[in-house]
């Protein structure tokens, strides 16, 4: 237990050398190594946090890109969509004009075949009769055709009512002379006895003036202003035309129209 | 047997004379000092490090994490004086397992040197951190009257510091003497291993306690910040 004073002496010396050199060489590397350690940690969490909030605004922007984006992209399809339904419509309504105008087309053919085919059957249904009439009454009697289409115009003029007459008196005053038109030529004798009669049953002195019109067909008629006296042949054949067109009329308007319903499906067919 | 390294004498020239303590203290100087400088050679702050340069990390941050934690002060002023009586009493302790070496914590002398290197640090880190007037006034409180016994207790305490050093290494190197005497081969090595342990606890306890005188005498301007 005894103390070598030169030894503490000496090992208080050696424990200050101690003190100098771990400071020296152990404490200051080793705390610098790690400051630099714990600041260049630092300065890259800084760096990262930089990179991050970066990214972040960057990925915003992506976003908000990508949501514009969108937008646009719903706006072209929705204005695409309606310049399709548009178009459609345009062109349903092209194809049913145009339908309109076939069927319209067709059915102005149709008339028109229509009536030339009536003027034709008039034509030759006119021809058919005269023929048919002249060679009856030829069979029946002696006398010419003529004479007895006189006969029929004289009889009407005779078996004339007060109300007929006066009518064609009245007609008469405004629009005379009155005439007589003939499908064929009067004799002389035969006007005279015409006139006569007129004066008969008419009016005395009545001035009367003849006239010959080959598209009656068949006939004799006393023209009075608007008011007509007389046979005529044509007047049957009016009716028979009428009653013709009644018949033809009656198919027509049953198949035109059909066959236009069935154009105008076919037309929508290949268009659609 | 030599129990005192003290008394292995080495080389003499009149009263001046190098004994086995001062030449195993130069021993462990050298090698703390080696190894630290063979680490510290090579440092790198990046990620990559070498396993030694980890363990000095680990070890001076240990160190700065127990100063701070008993001085609630910051650590650097402290370290150097604190933990070198650490590294040199742990190592000195340590080397115990070389044939021949003798601890130099094991001379009276040695715990002596560095109690007196306590005793006179708390006062002047106290002075360094609060000033003379502020620190002397320490011990005239709370009265007067106190002013011996504060003086005895700054003394007593240092003779402790050197006495319980030196006490618990001595013994150990004593009882594995005796033992080896009475029950060789095995059973002095367990002591052996029970005398590195006593010691890492004595060097751990000895600056423990030098860190708790300072940090007492610097707690005023550390209570004031």
């Amino acid at each position: 237990m005894d103390i070598d004073w030169i030894t503490v002496s000496a090992q208080i010396i050696n424990f200050l050398i101690l003190v100098w050199l771990l400071k020296r060489f152990l404490y200051q590397p080793i705390i610098s190594a790690m400051d630099q350690r714990e600041q260049r940690i630092a300065e890259q969490i800084g760096e990262a946090e930089i990179r991050e909030r970066k990214a972040d605004e960057a990925a915003a922007q992506y976003h908000e890109k990508a949501r514009m984006l969108e937008l646009q992209r719903d706006e072209i399809m929705a204005e695409t969509h309606r310049h399709a339904v548009q178009q459609k419509k345009q062109l349903l309504d092209e194809a049913r004009e145009e339908v309109d105008e076939v069927r319209e087309h067709w059915h102005r053919q149709v008339q028109l075949e229509k009536a030339e085919f009536l003027d034709d059957l008039r034509c030759q249904m006119s021809n058919v009769l005269q023929k048919i009439a002249r060679n009856a009454l030829t069979d029946l009697a002696d006398e010419v055709l003529e004479e007895r289409i006189i006969q029929a115009f004289l009889n009407q003029l005779t078996a004339l009512d007060d109300e007929s007459r006066q009518r064609l008196l009245h007609a008469a005053d405004t629009s005379e002379p009155v005439r007589v038109i003939s499908t064929f030529t009067l004799d002389t004798s035969t006007r005279r006895h015409i006139t006569q009669m007129i004066h008969t049953h008419l009016k005395e002195g009545m001035v009367v003036e003849y006239d010959e019109s080959p598209e009656w067909l068949c006939g004799v008629v006393l023209n009075v202003g608007e008011h007509q006296l007389g046979w005529n042949l044509a007047k049957y054949l009016e009716q028979l035309n009428e009653q013709f067109e009644q018949v033809l009329v009656t198919t027509a308007t049953v198949s035109p129209s059909t066959s236009a319903k069935k154009l105008f499906s076919n037309d929508l067919h290949t268009k659609g | 047997m030599t129990i005192n390294p003290d008394e292995m004498v080495f080389w003499q020239w009149g009263i001046l004379s190098i004994n086995a303590t001062i030449v195993f203290t130069w021993l462990v100087m050298a090698v703390l000092t080696l190894i630290s400088w063979l680490v510290t050679r090579r440092l790198t702050s990046g990620p990559d490090m070498s396993r030694w340069q980890n363990l000095l990390e680990v070890l001076v941050t240990g160190m700065r994490d127990q100063i701070k934690e008993i001085s609630h002060q910051q650590p650097g002023k402290y370290l150097p004086f604190v933990g070198t009586l650490f590294l040199f009493i742990a190592m000195a302790n340590l080397l115990n397992v070389v044939p021949g070496y003798m601890a130099p914590t094991g001379s009276l002398s040695t715990t002596t040197a560095l109690a007196i290197c306590v005793f006179v640090a708390v006062p002047l880190y106290g002075v360094m951190s609060e000033g003379p007037v502020s620190y002397l006034s320490h011990y005239i409180r709370p009265t007067v009257l106190m002013l011996p016994f504060n003086i005895i207790g700054e003394i007593s305490r240092t003779i402790a510091l050197a006495v319980r050093l030196y006490g618990n290494i001595m013994s150990g190197t004593v009882i594995v003497a005796i033992l080896l005497s009475l029950t060789p081969y095995f059973f002095p090595v367990i002591m052996q291993l029970l005398g590195l342990l006593t010691g890492m606890i004595q060097a751990y306890i000895f600056a423990i306690l030098a860190m708790v005188y300072i940090a007492s005498a610097t707690s005023t301007q550390a209570g004031h910040q």
